[in-house]
């Protein structure tokens, strides 16, 4: 392990032990604020028992679908507005429309449309991913060397190989960035989607936990988040050196 | 029939303030098949906006351009341009090896014998074992020598190079014009070359196109009667060559 990562761990060790010190010293009221080791145990238990692997899986359900959607819908979008001044004229008093548009906002339209089940949520996660990947992949496409798009014209290529050949490579780091940036606001999304309407999910177990006054759970099922999130963004950062390199 | 025609080719340059630039007036010549010509002239005369009208890059705001009697309004099959910009031209994620099989891969050979083939120019242009390193770990004049190699992979009918030396060391240069001209006499390319080393032009070729600047042109073009195989010590030791070399030098100095 590198030191910066070392003297971080420790800084989370400090905040967890001075947490479980001002519990057990009963500084704030128990109820609301269980020692720490309270909430491991029970985060353990929630573990063990499957309760949390359960709702995570849920969650991750939704989750995926709305990220892919919008990845498999956005880059080629965004390649083609790239590309093409025709199309991007033809798109952006849309995109700049929809886009300032705060994503937790499209929550009760889509609950009208769709519903509370999972089509809102994926609409849901799928309008607030789209803006990261979508305008991120235009200003990758804009910004590539035009120098390399003639390379591959002198050599003969097609304007579809081209494509694939040069032009997503060339733009792959910036696409990256745009879909590192969507799946923390997936996290965000789903977690706000199954609060406000679900009856399952990781969001949905948090908030039930805190209504219940199940204090210890509810904190849980953060750590449960928090690891998800720390998970989410190695996996992606691993995936994404492999595709890089392999360009 | 010239295998490349160039017709009263003239390209002016849209600027910013409406200005227009008037990168080439008119400028004409032909090349034949199999023939090495060369372009020499003072930096600005155009030469790589005439290099990047021939390959189909960029459209001529009069005259025509025309491969094998085929008008050029397109980048033409079998013809590659070596970009002066050599290092823009280069795929980052690329290695050696993967740009070099880039031109093969277009055409849609693959395989152990493309990977042969792209492995021998690799060492022909002297980066043997930089196969897996990638542009970036590479210096300007190893840069260089990846573009020429991809483009020579390639096997074109008529090859294109713009200044394809400018970044290599003086004796690394001399045994790559050799590698150029053996590779020349292998496959018969037609190759026109644009250079401002007037005696690396007359080294090389069989003609020399001597341009001017403003209006640019062909104010003269040298025919270079050295017998071949030229070599570089006694080729460039000739008489002729001292006066071929002293003719072009009065020329461009005379065109300014
Ligand atoms: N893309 C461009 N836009 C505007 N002017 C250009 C462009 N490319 C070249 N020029 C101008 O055209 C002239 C010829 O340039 P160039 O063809 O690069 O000459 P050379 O290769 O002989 O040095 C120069 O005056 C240059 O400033
Ligand atoms: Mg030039």
């Amino acid at each position: 392990m590198r030191p910066s990562k070392i003297s971080g761990f420790v800084a989370l060790l400090a905040v967890v032990a001075a947490w479980e010190l001002v519990a057990r010293a009963g500084l704030v009221n128990p109820l609301l604020f269980p020692a720490m080791s309270k909430i491991l145990a029970s985060f353990l238990a929630l573990l063990a028992s499957g309760e949390i692997p359960a709702q995570i899986a849920r969650s991750m359900e939704r989750a995926a679908a709305g990220y892919f959607l919008a990845a498999t819908v956005c880059i080629p979008l965004g390649v083609a507005m790239g590309l093409s001044e025709r199309v991007y004229r033809a798109l952006e008093v849309v995109v700049e429309t929809l886009r300032p548009v705060p994503p937790p906002v499209v929550i009760p339209v889509a609950m009208l449309f769709l519903g509370i089940g999972d089509g809102m949520k994926i609409f849901v996660i799928f309008f607030s991913c789209a803006w990261p990947i979508l305008l991120n992949t235009i200003d990758g496409v804009r910004n590539i060397d035009g120098l390399l798009v003639d390379t591959a014209r002198t050599f003969g290529l097609a304007r579809g190989r081209t494509i694939l050949k040069v032009v997503l490579p060339a733009a792959a780091p910036q696409i990256m960035t745009g879909l590192r940036i969507s799946l923390s606001i997936t996290l965000i999304l789903v977690v706000i989607s199954e609060m406000i309407g679900s009856t399952d999910g990781i969001g949905y177990f948090i908030l039930n936990a805190q209504r219940r006054l199940k204090v210890d759970q509810m904190y849980a099922g953060m750590i449960a988040l928090a690891l998800l999130g720390y998970i989410l963004n190695q996996a992606f950062l691993f995936v994404s050196k492999r595709l890089l390199r392999g360009r | 029939m010239p295998l490349l025609e160039v017709d009263a080719l003239c390209k002016s340059y849209d600027g910013s303030a409406g200005a227009a630039t008037l990168a080439i007036e008119n400028i004409s010549f032909n090349v034949e098949r199999g023939e090495f010509v060369a372009l020499v002239g003072p930096s600005g005369c155009g030469k790589t906006t005439l290099l990047m009208c021939i390959a189909g890059l960029a459209a001529p705001s009069g005259g025509r351009v025309a491969v094998k009697s085929q008008l050029v309004d397109r980048p033409p099959p079998d013809l590659v341009l070596v970009f002066q910009e050599y290092n823009r031209s280069l795929f980052a994620w690329r290695s050696v090896l993967g740009n070099v099989l880039f031109g093969l891969e277009a055409k849609g050979r693959g395989g152990k014998a493309a990977d042969e083939r792209a492995r021998r120019l690799i060492g022909l242009v002297g980066l043997e074992g930089f196969e897996r390193h990638y542009p970036w770990q590479l210096s300007g004049g190893m840069q260089q020598r990846v573009a020429i190699a991809r483009a020579l992979a390639y096997e074109p009918e008529v090859l294109l190079m713009d200044e394809p030396f400018g970044s290599v060391d003086a004796m690394t240069r001399l045994e790559l014009e050799d590698a150029l001209l053996a590779i020349w006499k292998e496959l018969g390319t037609t190759i026109l070359l644009v250079t401002h080393d007037i005696e690396e032009a007359i080294y090389l070729s069989d003609r020399v196109h001597v341009l001017a600047r403003r209006p640019s042109r062909v104010v003269e073009t040298v025919a270079i009667p050295l017998p071949r195989p030229r070599h570089q010590v006694t080729t460039r030791a000739e008489p002729s060559f001292m006066e071929l070399r002293n003719r072009i030098y009065r020329r461009i100095a005379d065109a300014g």
